[in-house]
């Protein structure tokens, strides 16, 4: 019964104050704010570079259908670097992983420089608006004129975990993988489901920061950087062996990425 | 105003570029930071022609967060309008009440002509949304132009660039209708609340969330999902998050436009054909009312409840007593 009476209290109290809703609303926008806040304070952007094994401990030892795959997993790889579960982690781990590769293959940085360069006159010429993407293009090139530079690897990192930094790397990266799908949407459209533009589709689940990202933005990224993707899949299937998928299809991958349902970390040989 | 601000901050060069960008009134927008916050904008926009709002300028403010572009602004309406509750932020889902569908390479430009383009949709009951009739807002459009912000100084009617007779009716392109219509279907799918991705960290974000129920918010949280699903109990009519707009309220699409065509083409109609008028119009006060009203009866029921049990506990206490 007084369980029953206080329920009816806040109920009162709620409907009061709830006169305003946005009290509500704002109230949710402020726990979604902790909660990130809360997986912020526990998982760095990018983290350093951890032995592989780690992967053991999180899962329960009789999980075995994990432990098998990661007992697989360590055939191929030693290796893990972990991003920030935010929605925004596989786009993180390509650029980190991808500029990290080239800051000891000058000749492969350069190639790389210049495709980023004019990466940003075709999404103009595509209809983006300029003022509105050049400060994000600015910071890309920023980190690609800092590898130049051969910094230590800690440089490199520090940017990455440098929220405003990494996150205009993040809305970049999207941005290229909106425009990629958009020129190729004759292609892509029979890809995508719920009878929406490819257009509709970038602008609700490419463009948005922390909107995941699944095979078809994995392939456009990679084949508007011309960088190819390795992703290992390990999830709860059945046979005790992680596949792989390489984006584009049957070219050499440059970077490693490991994929958990929701989530995508880096993987080094 | 440079000398105030930190040029390194993102928000600070974004800002001051979209300042730049938004210097000149056009026909159909203009917006301007305040002198003394680069996080506080001013704006006007023209009403769309061919809807209610014709002849309409509008007058609001946008706030921008401190992490913007990564996050949206919010926009308040200042000019009474029968579409957007005045003082009230908007739920669009370009502005902060979806930050979730934010995208940073959209502007306060882009804001701007969402704004206008939305302006026609229905409001459905959306947060800080009404649906006055035609007639309403036309007498608002008309009276709008009087008006002077006293924040900025700004008078309505020479906010503006005077629309010229072969200029161009439509605020941006074709742009600014496809991003209206994307608005559109945002926030039809989103009136409940957070939107949801399928199997995604969000919602482990969300599980998250409901399962920990420490602080007071969390609390609060829950006993309104707990309000919204006992639909039936009074609360849960009075609360307005996604009830639908009271009784007589919205007119169905079609009877709109058969009333908008009626009055284009035979003027002498006019009267005869809005009986529905005054009623419509007196219908923001009643709802208000009905609120008051409800808010009382249940604070009633709360008194009575309290002293029942008090009632009761004595009782309690003389039966030991004895």
């Amino acid at each position: 019964k007084m369980a029953d009476e206080q329920q009816e209290t806040s109920q009162g109290e709620m409907e009061s104050e709830c006169v305003n809703c946005l009290a509500y609303d704002e109230a949710i926008m402020a726990q979604q704010d902790r909660i990130q806040q809360e997986i912020a304070t526990s998982n760095p952007l990018v983290s350093d570079r951890q032995d592989l094994s780690v992967l053991h401990g999180e899962y329960a030892e009789e999980d075995t259908i994990y432990q098998l795959k990661i007992k697989d997993l360590h055939k191929k790889y030693s290796y893990i670097r972990k991003t920030r579960p935010d929605g925004n982690c596989f786009y993180r781990a390509f650029g980190f992983s991808h500029l990290e590769s080239l800051l000891d293959d000058s000749k492969e940085l350069q190639k790389f420089k210049a495709v980023a360069a004019k990466s940003k006159l075709d999404l103009v010429n595509q209809g983006f608006t300029e003022f509105t993407i050049e400060d994000f293009h600015n910071t890309f090139m920023d980190l690609i004129e800092l590898c130049e530079k051969q910094p230590a690897l800690a440089e490199l990192l520090g940017s990455f975990n440098d929220q405003s930094v990494s996150d205009y790397v993040v809305v970049y990266l999207r941005l290229l993988t909106s425009g990629y799908l958009q020129r190729e949407h004759t292609f892509f459209h029979h890809f995508i489901e719920g009878g929406r533009s490819v257009k509709e589709f970038c602008q609700q689940e490419v463009e948005p920061m922390s909107k995941e990202s699944d095979h078809i933005h994995i392939i456009a990224l990679a084949q508007a950087l011309n960088v190819p993707i390795l992703v290992e899949y390990m999830d709860r299937g059945e046979g005790g062996t992680v596949n792989h998928h390489v984006f584009p299809e049957g070219s050499e991958p440059r970077i490693f990425l490991l994929y958990r349902p929701g989530h995508y970390d880096i993987l080094y040989k | 105003m440079e000398n105030k601000y930190n040029l390194k901050s993102p928000a600070v060069k974004r800002l001051m570029k979209e300042a730049a960008e938004l210097r000149e009134p056009t026909e159909h927008y203009h917006a301007q930071p305040l002198e003394d916050n680069l996080f506080e904008w001013h704006f006007s926009v023209r009403g769309p022609p061919d809807s209610d709002f014709d002849g309409g300028i509008y007058h609001g403010r946008i706030v921008l967060p401190p992490e913007y572009p990564m996050k949206p602004p919010s926009i308040i309406l200042l000019t009474p309008n029968g579409r957007f509750e005045v003082g009230k932020k908007i739920c669009l889902s370009i502005s902060g009440h979806h930050p979730e569908t934010w995208q940073p390479s959209w502007s306060i430009r882009t804001a701007l002509i969402a704004i206008i383009g939305f302006m026609p949709t229905k409001g459905e009951g959306a947060i800080g949304s009404l649906d006055y009739t035609p007639e309403e807002r036309r007498a608002l459009a008309k009276k709008s132009q009087d008006f002077c912000c006293e924040m900025c100084g700004c008078s309505m009617r020479t906010a503006l660039l005077a629309l010229s007779p072969n200029s161009d009716h439509r605020p941006a392109d074709p742009q600014a209708q496809q991003l209206a219509q994307q608005i559109n279907f945002k926030a039809e799918s989103s009136t409940s609340g957070a939107s949801r991705d399928k199997a995604s960290e969000t919602d482990r974000q969300n599980d998250g969330e409901e399962s920990s129920t420490s602080g007071g918010q969390n609390e609060e949280r829950v006993a309104q999902a707990e309000q919204i699903e006992t639909a039936p109990a009074p609360a849960g009519e009075a609360a307005p998050v996604p009830a639908a707009p009271p009784t007589s309220r919205p007119l169905s699409p079609r009877q709109r436009r058969a009333q908008n065509q009626n009055r284009q083409q035979n003027q002498p109609l006019r009267r005869p054909t809005f009986p529905a008028f005054p009623a419509a119009a007196a219908q923001p006060d009643g709802s208000h009312t009905g609120s008051a009203v409800l808010i009382v009866l249940l604070s009633l029921a709360l008194a009575a409840l309290v002293f029942r049990r008090i009632y009761l506990a004595q009782e309690y206490k003389f039966d030991y007593e004895l």
